[in-house]
């Protein structure tokens, strides 16, 4: 690996971006240990200490999750020795219990939490500000704006940290942490303290007598970071003499220095806001008629300049949201509406269809969708939408009889009571009683979709079959006295395409059975035209939610949908828990061996780690029993018809399962050969509207696959009820 | 002098890959920059957008709305989603490719055409650069990217020197791809001089 932020050469400029200029300030301080759990934004100050870490003898470690990783570099900083923990804004959720009682027991060498704030949430659950962390646990927080600030403030929160014997949070947004720009960068601290931990019980163990104690030293610790703070090179102050004073933290800072004439203000820029510097603020502030706050997400500067006692412009009067990210748009309206800078030409928008986040071709957690979608499909009525027209019935014997006569048609009409309508056919009832029923086994049930089947050659009229339908759903051919029932048409039934009240639906996906859902790159499988699934609250939550559902007594058969990366580091737990509290739900883990959606980090099933070295392969079959799940299966996505199978089958198992679709991300291996379409297509749109592959679309009256963006899987290809798809291998 | 380049594509076609070279070369002629790129939610397939700005002293990455002097789109609805960004006259260097975005039934989508006309209209000079076609030719389509840089550079508001970004190409890319991408490069330079 070629590392970027290892070179050498001191007072040299390099295109970095937030991520790696931190990382590249851990580098000059000499970090010994680095660990972390994949998220974006934060995901590349880990990688890029990987790629520096034989350079300068520093372990790194995607951690399973990020309380380990913080534990991890607690125990390194307690050994003495400088250590660095990176993550997302909500894993500092995850690992936040051992952050807040580790200020109490504070950190012998240098300790840096690196946090990656998502305001706009352009990869994230929520916009949680970890300004507010700061405050909550104590602990210093140092608020970088730009590359060059992530690197001078990493390097320089370790020495901080040795100086309070504190962890100290440096916070990047998104916009620093993706952003690269020209950094400069100093030279590099052989800073080789020798790894030795102070048995010191009154420091490190947490029990009650002890830890009150250890709050007050953090206390007086605060106070010392406070006049730290004060007198911090980053904050920066500009004065030019004027009467607005603009005070500001977080990239918008810099929005508002390109789009104002600097000179016409005088400027605080807050880098170290945690503890606020209170003093600072208030020098400046004696010094301007006027203040303006310019802060992205929660208004924390504000809150802690109320000991002014004096007005200021903050979000309420600039008219700046709490919600989303600043750009340079929104800022020189703020600003433009104080008539502090021009006001920006009006544009129009352009009407453009849009291009949202889709699941990738060649997807397997796509084709596991759509075997969960169509496990069991049949044509839905809803009595409130029905008129009793019958129109359904016409299209249905006209479709399969090519004659408009009611009495030929699979679906009926009935009148429900003097006040609705409904019109019935078959449910694909889990093991049928219809072909249970017939004397003469003359009816299947198909295990790919659960549709029955008559073999008219055995049929022989007796009329069993609609007896033990509950629904009506059967009925006899008036001419050939062979039992009918509705074939779906091959899963693109007429009478929903026809019914004038849109009563009827082709679906059942959601009417019995429920899909949580969890965070990766398969949360994207909520969308149309997927719609499987149907939350994503936090990592791990979707197999404890579908646990809660199923104690509140739903009736539905509940999946819950997790990926491997986030089952190893929040689904174990809920895992043993449904076990031992006996909840009926069938947990699927999609096993693609690598974190997709942070760029393929390895993770413990891949059996190497973020060096590429090979490690202990932990397999999810293993650990799913061993947690106490008896039923566990191991499915190929691909292999549509296999997988609804087993689904069928979980679908009647009455106790905890777990399904393992495994198949490698295909982005992390070789292209197959792309697919092509035939003749025989008939534009029935299945593989656009029901799987829903980006590579196909169907621009006149045949699907056409792109070959560039073709992954080859081949689903499509298995799925297609006209046979019109082939490989071009 | 400053000089803002919205680069706009989709996910996988290497439009941070792009960006960063383009960013690379201008370091290297010593300017100073500052580039931002939003990693989604997917690996592939939905609108990525890159906003790179250079010059003597810049402070921020994102370009405003209607300040970018040059978009250069990887394929053409995309070039449309950025005109907004483009200034008055600002030029454009199109990708002709058309990936349709994958919609329902019952939208309309628009046709390569429509969306060439729409990029005409907004634009002050458009540089049509047929880099899949170009590319092909080469034998190799993952070379549009360098192709399109190549056009990049021969614009007259550019003043990066060509010689940088192929020293920042060659120091990107393994050594058996850089004969290929800069020959990429070339035949993307001529595309914009050559008409």
């Amino acid at each position: 690996m070629r590392s970027k932020i290892a070179t050498d050469n001191p007072n040299s400029y390099l295109l970095l971006n937030g991520d790696e200029a931190a990382a590249r300030g851990a580098v000059e301080a000499g970090v010994k240990v680095a660990a972390s759990y994949p998220g974006t934004p934060a995901t590349e100050i880990l990688e890029a200490l990987a790629e520096a870490s034989k350079t300068f003898g520093i372990h790194v470690e995607w951690s399973i999750n990020e309380i380990v990783a913080m534990e991890v570099a607690a125990g390194a900083s307690m050994a003495g020795v400088r250590s660095i923990v990176s993550m997302k804004h909500v894993g500092l959720n995850v690992a936040a219990d051992a952050a807040m009682t580790l200020a109490y027991t504070g950190v012998a060498g240098g300790m840096v939490i690196a946090v990656c704030d998502d305001p706009a949430l352009h990869s994230s659950q929520n916009e949680q500000d970890t300004r507010y962390f700061a405050l909550h646990s104590n602990l210093p927080l140092l608020d970088a704006a730009n590359p060059q600030e992530a690197l001078d403030m990493t390097r320089e929160a370790f020495k901080i940290s040795e100086t309070l014997q504190l962890p100290v949070i440096v916070r990047l947004t998104t916009r620093v942490a993706h952003s690269k720009a020209r950094v400069k960068i100093s030279s590099i601290n052989q800073n080789l303290r020798k790894a030795e931990f102070d048995k010191d019980a009154a420091r490190w163990v947490m029990v009650p007598s002890n830890a009150i104690k250890r709050h007050r030293v953090l206390k007086s610790k605060l106070q010392e970071a406070a006049k730290i703070a004060n007198t911090s090179k980053f904050n920066v102050v500009e004065d030019n003499g004027k009467q607005i004073g603009i005070i500001g933290s977080g990239v918008g800072y810099y929005y508002a220095r390109s789009i104002l004439d600097t000179k016409k203000f005088s400027w605080l820029k807050l880098g170290f806001v945690h503890p606020f510097p209170t003093e600072l603020v208030r020098q400046f502030a004696s010094k301007v008629k006027e203040i303006i706050i310019l802060e992205e997400l929660r208004p924390f500067i504000e809150s802690n300049i109320q000991f002014l006692h004096r007005p200021f412009l903050g979000k309420d009067l600039l008219g700046l949201d709490e919600v989303g990210e600043f750009n340079p748009d929104v800022v020189r309206e703020a600003f433009a509406k104080l008539g502090l800078c021009e006001k920006a030409e009006k544009l129009e928008a352009l009407a453009l269809p849009p291009r949202p986040p889709v699941l990738c071709p060649g997807c397997p957690h796509r084709a596991f969708y759509y075997a969960l979608n169509t496990v069991r499909q049949f044509v839905n009525c809803d009595p409130e939408k029905c008129s009793g027209c019958d129109i359904c019935e016409y299209i249905c014997s006209f479709e399969k009889e090519k004659t408009f006569n009611p009495i030929k048609s699979r679906i009926r009409a009935v009148r429900l009571d003097p006040l609705s309508n409904m019109a019935v056919t078959c449910r694909t009832c889990k093991d049928a009683p219809c072909v249970a029923a017939c004397p003469e086994d003359a009816l299947e049930q198909s295990v790919e979709n659960g549709t029955i089947t008559v073999d008219e050659d055995k049929c022989n009229g007796c009329g069993w079959c609609i007896t033990a339908c509950q629904y009506g759903a059967l009925t006899i051919h008036p001419e050939t006295k062979k039992a009918m029932v509705c074939d779906t048409c091959e899963g693109d039934p007429k009478c929903v395409q026809w019914c004038p009240e849109r009563a009827l639906s082709f679906g059942g996906e959601t009417e019995d059975k429920i899909v949580t859902g969890d965070i990766g790159c398969y949360t994207l499988g909520f969308m149309p035209p997927v719609n499987t699934l149907q939350t994503c609250l936090c990592m791990g939550a979707g197999i404890s939610q579908a646990a809660g559902m199923f104690h509140a007594g739903v009736k539905d058969k509940i999946f819950a949908v997790i990926g491997d990366s986030t089952f190893f580091h929040a689904g174990m737990p809920g895992l043993l828990n449904i076990a031992y509290n006996k909840a009926n739900v069938c947990v699927i883990i999609l096993d693609n061996h690598v974190v997709a959606m942070t760029g393929h980090q390895p993770t413990p099933g891949s059996g190497r780690n973020l060096l590429g070295e090979q490690t202990k392969e932990i397999r999810l079959e293993d650990i799913a029993k061993s947690l106490g799940i008896e039923k566990v299966e191991v499915v190929d996505p691909y292999d549509v018809k296999a997988t609804t199978k087993i689904l069928r089958e979980i679908l009647d198992y009455p106790g905890p399962s777990v399904i393992i679709a495994r198949r490698p991300c295909p982005l992390s291996i070789e292209k197959g050969p792309a697919r092509e379409v035939l003749e025989e297509c008939d534009a029935c749109g299945l593989c656009v509207e029901a799987f829903g592959c980006p590579a196909i679309s169907i621009p006149s009256k045949r699907a056409e696959i792109d070959p560039t963006l073709c992954y080859g899987c081949g689903v499509c290809e298995t799925i297609c009820p006209a046979k019109a798809i082939r490989s071009t291998g | 002098m400053e000089l803002a380049v919205v680069f706009s594509g989709v996910g996988g076609q290497g439009v941070v890959v792009l960006s960063d070279i383009f960013c690379e070369a201008a370091l290297l002629d010593g300017f100073d920059v500052a580039k931002a790129e939003i990693h989604g939610m997917a690996q592939r397939g939905a609108s990525i957008v890159a906003h790179a700005r250079i010059g003597e002293k810049i402070e921020s990455p994102l370009i405003e709305r209607g300040k970018a002097d040059i978009v250069l789109g990887f394929e053409v609805l995309e070039t449309a989603r950025a005109l907004p960004m483009l200034k008055k006259d600002g030029a454009v260097v199109v990708n002709t490719k058309y990936i349709p975005p994958n919609i329902t039934l019952n939208a309309q989508p628009l046709t390569q055409e429509q969306l060439l006309n729409m990029i005409k209209t907004k634009a002050g000079a458009v540089h049509e650069v047929d880099g899949f076609g170009i590319a092909t030719k080469l034998g190799n389509v993952l070379v549009v990217n360098t192709v399109l840089l190549g056009a990049l550079s021969a614009l007259p508001e550019n003043p990066v020197k060509p010689e940088s970004y192929k020293q920042a190409i060659a120091a990107r890319l393994k050594e058996k791809y850089i004969d290929l991408n800069l020959k990429a490069f070339q035949l993307g330079q001529e595309s914009v001089t050559l008409g």
